[in-house]
């Protein structure tokens, strides 16, 4: 209960700071600019001589030309603070951003994946012809496995060979089954960069 | 809708640097011998509307934070979209390199229909 008080405290001092900060530095330039003007007139002479009057003057000038160029560095930081402030806390505006980059990821998602829904279903219109001409051609031979099968064995195998290579380091089990080196075509015809690619 | 306050507290940051460039503008002028009064009277009316929009604007931007601040961290965040983007983006990756292994199988098994031909 103590605690959730502090927090908004904190919050409306940290604006009413940020109000009185406005108002300082926008009082000072106005201040010290009416007084550089002011200070520029001629004026007749005082009890003080010309030269003292004028560095005097000169001076002063200074002095408030500092003062205008200070309470402008501090507008710019309390800009810069309200900045920040705002990113943090203003949160109408941060769930907009929220809910539309969900949006665009959403949807950007979804494309990807109605893409791939139709070359799914274009490439198996495609592999089907492909399997025909496989088991139709002279290359296959009744003996061999079916291309599913051969896809399995290798999955399998691949799945052992990434056990073994983390203890072992060696990729000498990957030629394992003697089928493989006898009817490389398995491989060959069913995923020929596999055995292609192994030396 | 927060690009357009950022935008505009950008812009304030320029009046500013317009309002100290019309100060100094004003007092060079005064320095001279002969004072251009036009020059002087379009710098000071530029000065004085330049404070006057800072003013208001910085005015405006801290009220409307006074209305919707709140003492809480925000907690939402687009994790969940961004990683079923991301698997989406991977399922599509991991697609392409599977039709590129069919690919060079259906080459492989076209150069060896060749050379069995010749």
């Amino acid at each position: 209960m103590t605690t959730q008080r502090v927090l908004p405290q904190s919050k409306e001092t940290l604006l009413q700071n940020y109000n009185k900060r406005l108002k300082d530095d926008i009082r000072s330039i106005m201040d010290n600019f009416t007084e550089i003007i002011k200070t520029a007139k001629i004026e007749d002479e005082t009890q003080v001589s010309r030269p003292t009057q004028a560095e005097q003057d000169h001076y002063e000038m200074h002095v408030r030309a500092a003062n205008i160029v200070r309470a402008g560095e501090s507008l710019m930081k309390l800009v810069s603070d309200l900045k920040q402030f705002l990113i943090l806390n203003d949160f109408p505006s941060v769930n907009d951003a929220i809910s539309l980059q969900n949006q665009q990821l959403r949807s950007l998602q979804e494309e990807c994946d109605k893409k791939l829904m139709s070359l799914r279903d274009e490439i198996a219109i495609d592999l089907y012809e492909l399997e025909e001409e496989y088991y139709s051609s002279s290359q296959w031979d009744s003996t061999d496995l079916p291309l599913c099968e051969a896809y399995r064995r290798r999955d399998s195998w691949a799945s052992a060979n990434s056990s073994n290579s983390s203890t072992h380091g060696e990729r000498e089990d990957v030629d394992g089954p003697p089928s493989q080196e006898t009817n490389p075509q398995h491989h060959l015809n069913g995923h020929g960069t596999a055995s292609v690619e192994k030396p | 809708m927060a690009n357009d306050r950022l935008r505009a507290l950008e812009d304030v940051e320029k009046e500013i640097a317009m309002v100290l460039q019309c100060a100094g503008n004003i007092v060079l002028e005064l320095s001279k011998d002969k004072h251009n009064a036009s020059f002087m009277d379009r710098q000071l009316i530029q000065f004085q509307n330049s404070v006057s929009r800072v003013e208001n604007e910085l005015s405006g931007q801290i009220r409307y934070l006074t209305q919707v601040a709140t003492g809480q961290p925000h907690e939402g965040s687009t994790y969940s979209a961004r990683k079923d983007c991301q698997m989406a983006l991977n399922r599509a990756e991991y697609a392409k390199v599977k039709l590129g292994e069919l690919g060079r199988t259906c080459e492989v098994m076209l150069e060896q229909q060749q050379q069995q031909q010749t």
